[in-house]
Order: structure tokens, then sequence, then C-alpha cells
């Protein structure tokens, strides 16, 4: 019985405290329970999702992405200024394209240059700020009356905004690559033990380059979407974002000791953390009492997630 | 033996320890005595370490008692035993790299002036401790730009500075080179003069004469002589490490087909050279030696593991050029690594996931893996393995360490390899799993299969292989086969340097 809850707790516990936060905010504030504001948290949350999707297969890979904040504010840039030119379609697509190559940079780095993850990203992550700010100029960009570029963030499909959407088709298509295909196979396996997986004949540095791509276009999906909100566009884009991102990750219940990975629980988690702000925002509470909440939950999140991956007492016993 | 003017410094009575299904220490008495240099030799899992574990307090004793100066005295964790002036140097350094030498010597108890570091009293307190042991090391240089050679010499005046009495050395020259032996086994007999007693744990025997004033044998967790080395001669104590009533015994009668495997002239980096073999279907072609020796480096070649240089490597009459494990599995060149742990389990992936992780290609379905016929392929290699495990997608880590072995032999397997490179097949496996897996090898190679074995555990050289080519140095010396191939006559190449 005890087994039984504990592998409940193990798979759901991130849904679980969903449902118990929704309903205690719900008798604190009954506005939060209205439709536009629960749209309004699932948009907000689908902003994180979106890169913290990428990131879950970088984490699952017993790696992780500082530079996602950057490439963000640099996708969305580069997107944004190209609108005039060659439309709205191809400067979005020239947008992901941006944000797979800084990606495939991280990757080379890491497999070429042996410099391992958190500093090649963290890297990058001042790299590719320094060229989204050198290319706006450290301007802003507006668009204007090319509402077009809204299609990001306001088309309603069915009454549903269009980040939402792409929050939940791309953790089904992620989610179905990391448990049914080869390459998502090669990621869990380069994540549970490196030196294994290299020695079964997988092609290591390849799949880390395709990780650290996708991590790159989520990313800057998720920068395009949060400029096309306001339809500005400027070199400080999604500043710390980075950290949101883990943490949704880690919050979801993938262990950041590599080797698994849950797509739903990365959304739940980020819807997690939305609705918290959400919450202490209708509450009226000071928004540094919000960032200090969500602090508290993500160390919550972690020093639980670190339990159930980490066994003090298995190293121990590989000692003697 | 009493020694005049020379006490009696430690005495082990019945220690005895158990691991969950291994019998690693039984009810063995050693006893040291001050000034003297007593060598424990046996073979890999004789039960050496163990013992050096508990003494180390490192582990816990299941039984026994152990006695310092005469009275009974427990070690709960390494800070005890070193208190009671024991040092153990591992084989593992606990040296840390970035620090200067003299740093390393005086850990945790650099001498202070104003509660900041005395550096100059330091160095030259270690200084003095260097020259005590006859050692040219400047001790202000980090100990990352020292040699293994000269890493071990500082911790033996770690040792010294911290007032050991009892310097215990686990195969300290497995990395020397001949000259480095000589001036470490120097060193140990001057340690023998100032009185401190030395535990010399090693299998090369010739160095175990030079030095040791009595020798103890281990065989299977359990003491089977002690001697003063003067009484002993080489084939004495051959005999005794490896006498065992030879339940395991010779390999069952292996026929010959094609040649499937030719190597010509391999040389691995300074570590292999001149290496020739040709391995045959229904082969077992063992590669015996100590660490070092090269035999491990041959299959870790032979599998893209380490640069090697070859004039010629054939598989079935194709010329390969093997470069990475990945290369050599396409070459349908299987390999069962000798640590699963760090280089084959994928702990986090299940028993049929850890199978089926060479040959998802072949699973293929569109874009996706078809998960049928994963199920089934691993159905098939549990059953033909006899893996014993609740489901097939139970996390591999859940298994014992023989049902893992079998994982790790049937990955190579579904890989459909012509040759099997097996390194310490039975490394960390039960008696009742091992038994087990030289029946599946047997039934492999009789069924057409090649196998080039490593093992450091003669019996299992002598059970699986037909054939055995004798390691030392980097060096094939000699090819054993038939009525010459015997533990004795494989013990005393490998010992010969």
């Amino acid at each position: 019985m005890k087994n039984i809850l504990a592998k409940f707790w193990k798979s759901y516990s991130i849904g679980v405290v969903v449902v118990v936060v929704g309903i205690v905010l719900s008798f604190l504030t009954p506005r939060f329970i209205s439709l536009d504001n629960l749209l309004n948290v699932m948009t907000n949350a689908s902003l994180v999702a979106i890169m913290g999707l990428g990131m879950t297969l970088a984490i699952a890979s017993g790696n992780f992405d500082l530079s996602v904040g950057s490439t963000a504010a640099l996708a969305g840039c580069v997107s944004f200024s190209l609108v005039p030119s060659i439309g709205v379609t191809a400067s979005i697509a020239a947008g992901l394209v941006v944000g797979a190559v800084v990606g495939l940079i991280n990757g080379l780095i890491i497999t070429e240059l042996r410099v391992p993850a958190f500093i090649a990203t963290l890297g990058m992550m001042t790299i590719v700020r320094g060229a989204a700010l050198i290319y706006t100029d450290g301007k802003d960009l507006y668009l204007f009356g090319q509402t077009e570029y809204k299609v990001l963030s306001g088309t309603y499909l069915f009454g549903i905004p269009t980040p939402i959407l792409f929050a939940v088709g791309i953790s089904l298509l992620l989610g179905f690559i990391v448990s049914q295909t080869r390459f998502g196979r090669h990621i869990l396996a380069i994540g549970s033990n490196f030196l294994a997986a290299q020695r079964s004949g997988i092609p290591t540095s390849r799949v880390i380059w395709m990780i650290f791509s996708i991590v790159g276009a989520t990313a800057a999906l998720s920068g395009m979407i949060l400029s096309s909100q306001v339809l500005t566009a400027n070199g400080r884009l999604a500043t710390g974002i980075e950290l949101s991102a883990i943490a949704v990750v880690v919050l979801g219940g993938t262990a950041l000791s590599g080797g698994q990975s849950t797509m739903v629980g990365t959304l739940l988690g980020a819807l997690l953390i939305s609705m918290v702000n959400n919450g202490l925002n209708l509450l009226n509470v000071p928004i540094f009492y919000q960032e200090l909440t969500v602090g508290v939950l993500m160390l919550g999140a972690l020093a639980v997630n670190i339990g159930q991956g980490f066994d003090i007492r298995s190293i121990l016993r590989r000692q003697a | 033996m009493e020694k005049d003017n020379h006490k009696k410094l430690l005495e082990v009575q019945k220690l005895t320890r158990r691991f969950p299904g291994v019998l690693a220490l039984d009810q063995v008495d050693f006893d040291l005595y001050s000034g003297e240099v007593h060598a424990v030799v046996g073979e890999n899992g004789a039960g050496k370490s163990t013992m050096i574990n508990i003494l180390a307090g490192v582990l816990q004793p299941s039984g026994g008692e152990v006695f310092l100066d005469g009275n009974p005295i427990v070690f709960h964790n390494p800070a005890d035993a070193q208190q009671e002036g024991i040092s153990v140097i591992f084989q593992e350094f606990n040296l840390i790299p970035h620090l200067s030498v003299s740093e390393n010597i005086f850990i945790n108890r650099e001498p202070t002036r104003n509660g900041m570091i005395d550096w100059k009293s330091m160095n030259q307190r270690a200084a003095e401790a260097l020259n005590r042991l006859k050692i040219e090391i400047d001790p202000r240089v980090p100990v990352s730009t020292l040699s293994v050679a000269e890493q071990q010499l500082v911790e033996i005046a770690r040792a010294l500075a911290f007032d050991a009495r009892v310097i215990v050395m686990d195969e300290p020259t497995a990395a020397l080179s001949e000259r480095e032996v000589d001036n470490l086994l120097r060193t140990v007999g001057s340690l023998a003069k100032d009185n401190v007693g030395v535990i010399y744990v090693s299998h090369k025997l010739e160095e175990v004469f030079r030095v040791a004033d009595r020798i103890t044998i281990l065989r299977d967790g359990a003491h089977i002589l002690t001697d003063a080395a003067s009484n002993l001669d080489e084939e004495k104590v051959i005999y005794a490490m490896v006498g065992r009533a030879l339940v395991h015994g010779k390999c069952p009668d292996r026929t010959l087909g094609e040649v499937v495997l030719t190597v010509k002239n391999l040389e691995v980096e300074d570590l292999v050279r001149n290496v020739s073999f040709e391995l045959r279907a229904g082969e077992v072609l063992g590669l015996a030696g100590l660490m070092g020796s090269g035999a491990n480096e041959v299959i870790e070649a032979l599998f893209g593991l380490r640069k090697a240089q070859v004039d010629e490597i054939k598989l079935q009459g194709q010329a390969l050029a093997i470069n990475s494990p990945r290369n050599a599995i396409q070459s349908r060149l299987g390999y069962v690594p000798n640590d699963r742990k760090t280089a084959g389990l994928l702990p986090d992936l299940s028993l049929k996931q850890n199978i089926s992780i060479g040959i998802l290609e072949r699973l293929r379905k569109l874009f996706w893996i078809d998960s049928t016929r994963e199920y089934k392929v691993a159905e098939t290699y549990r059953d033909k393995l006899n893996v014993r495990c609740s489901s097939l997608d139970q996390r591999i880590s859940n298994l014992s360490g023989g049902n893992q072995q079998k994982v790790m032999l049937a990955r190579a397997l579904a890989e459909d390899c012509k040759v099997l490179l097996l390194a310490e097949p039975t490394r960390g496996v039960d008696v009742g799993a091992k038994a087990e897996i030289y029946s599946l090898i047997d039934s492999l190679v009789e069924s057409g299969m090649a196998v080039l074995l490593q093992s450091s555990e003669l019996p299992e050289i002598i059970r699986l292989a037909n054939r055995v080519m004798v390691f030392s140095s980097g060096q094939s010396r000699k090819e054993l086969t038939g009525a010459e191939l015997t533990q004795e006559s494989v013990m005393a190449l490998a010992t010969r340097v």
C-alpha cells in the first residue's frame, strides 16, 4: 500500500498540487475560476512551458541550457525586423531557424570543444544577449500595422489562445519522440549513462546537436510569442526566463540527473507557477512577495525531486 | 614468529565479512609486528581488499576482532583508523591534485601561525618527511604535476607525517615502471627499519619475495597459510594461491571452425606491443595477465576504445578499420565491458530497453520504434539467457548483478555479433550466476560463436578458454593449450616481469 501511494505520488504529485492550489485559490478569490482568467493563466504558462518542453529534452539527456532567454530575444528581434521585407510566415520561420542555429552552436561547443553544458550555455547566454542588443542597436522594434504577427499570440481556435495550442501540441510531439522513437531512446540513454550510451554505439554527438537545436527552436518560438503579444521586441526580451524554464521542468518531475522525462509534468509545472503568480496578483500581494513565493516553490520541488532521483544510501552502498 | 625487541602491533582474530551472497572473509587470523613487512597475497576475490578495508575503517567486520597493542579496538570510520596510526595507501590515491605536495601531506593538520597557515614551516616539515624517505620532490609543486610513482611516495610521506605505525599498501606497484618499483621497495625496507609495520598486498610474487619478512596467503576469503618468506618459494605460494580443489575444471571440448578474426601486429600506445592471433568459430581464446599487462587493453583496442595501430584486422576475411565503439558494433563485434556499472548499464531504462539499445535501427517502423518487435526480441534473449525478472519493463537497476550481466550479454548478442569480446564477464556476480554464465558461454560457442575472453580470474580462464595467451608488460609471452594450460603455468608466466 505504501508502495502504491509512493508511486502514485511520484507520477502525479504535480497534478495533485495543481488541483489543490487551484481549489484553494478559487476559494480565496472567486475571480480566479472565471474562464477568462483561467485562459489568461494558461496562456502565461504556455510561454514558459514551450521553452520548458525543449528544456525537458536537454535535462533528460543530463544537460541543460541557460541560453534560452537570450535565444528567445535574438529570435524575436530577428523575426520582427524581417516582417516588413519577407512577410509574417517567412519571418516566423526565420526566427525558428535562428533559434535552432544558436542551439546547434551550443551542441557543437559541448561535443567538439568538450565544454560542460553549464559553461557552454552560460557563455552563449551572454554572447547571444549581446548579439540581440547589437542587432537592435539597443532600441525597441515596433510592428506598426502588421497585426498579422498576432497570429502567434492572439488567434483563437475554438476560442483557445494559440500559445496554449502550441504548448499542448509540442508536448504531445516531444512526448511521442521521447517515448517512441530511436532519437528519444538515445536521449534517455545518454542521460542515464553517457559512457554506456557511447559504448552501445549511439552517435552521442549528433544526438546532442539535435537536442540543443530543438531547445533553441522552442526558445525562439517562446520569444516570438512574447513579442507578438505586445507587438514590440527588444534585446532585453525574456531576460532571466532561463531559470523559470528549468524550474518548470524540475517542478514537473523530470530528474536533473537525466535518464527520464515527463512532458505533461513540464506543462503542469508551468501551469502551477502561472497559477500561483496569478492568484497572488488577484489577492493583491505585492510583486516582491510573488517572487519569493515562486522561489520557495522551486526549492521545495528540487528538494523533493532530488529525494526521488538521488538515493544517498545507494552511494554509501557503492562505497562498500 | 616472535621477534626479539619487535612487539606485536596489530592482530586480527577470526575476522569475517559477509556481503549479500558472498562470504568475502571467513574467520581470518592475521598479525603484524613492528619493523616487519608482512605480505598478503591471493588471487582477485581472495579477500585481500576486504581485509584492508576493514583495517582502514572503511568496512565493518561481520565477525571477529581487531587488536592494537593487545587491546581490542573497533574502527567506525577511516578517521578512527588514522587516529590510531594505521594508514592505508589505496590503489586510487587520496591526494588532492590541485594542492601542493606539502598541503597534501598536512591536509587537515596545517601548521598555523596567528590563525593563518604557516607556509614556511609546512614546506619545511614536508621537506623533512620527504627527506626521511630519500625522496627528491619539491614540496611546493602541485601533486597533479607528479608521476604516479611520485604521488605514491607522497602518500607514504603523508602516512609518516601522521605518525603511522602501520602502513598498508594495496598493489602499490600496479602502475609503476621497473626503476620506480626498485625505488619503492627500498622505501618499504627503510620504513621497516624505522620500526613501522608494513602490510604489503600484492600478487606480484617477485616483489613480495624481495620485501616481505612473512607471507600470508588468502584464498576465497579463507586464511590458507602464514609463514616466513624464507620458508617459502614462488612455486609453493602459487600452489597455495590457486590450489583449490579445481571445482571449475577445464573447458569442455571445443569444435573449432573457420578462422573468424585475424589480428596482426597490434600496438596500443605504449601499453601493448606486437600482438597477433587468429580466432576461430567455436573457440574461446583467453587473454590472461595481471592489471596493466595489456590483456584488457587488447580487448579495448579491438572495440575502438583505444587508439591502436595494427597491420591487419580481418573479420570473416574482410579487412576492418575500427575507430569507435559504434564502428565496432557495426562491424559485428560485440562487447561486454569489464565494469558494467560505469560503462554498460543504462540504469534509468528498462530491461527491454537495455537489450534493444544497439538495434533500434533494425526495429524501426516508419519513424518510430516497433514496440511489439522490441518486446519480442527482448523476450527471446531473456529466455535464451535465462534472465530472471518480474517484467521486461522493470528498471534494470533493480536486477541482481548476475542478471544485469546477462542483459549486457544479451545486448551484444542482439546486435548479431560474430565475435564476442568479453572483459571480466563475471565480475561482481555471485557464484550461482557465475556457473550459469559459464554454461551460457559454452552453449554460444558450441553454436559457432567466437569469443575473446579477458579475465583476471585464473579459474575462469581455465574453465572457459581452450587456448590462452599470457600477457605481461604489454606483450604476449606465451600461448598455452592442452595439458600445458594450468592455473600454475599461467600464474607463473603472468607474474614474471
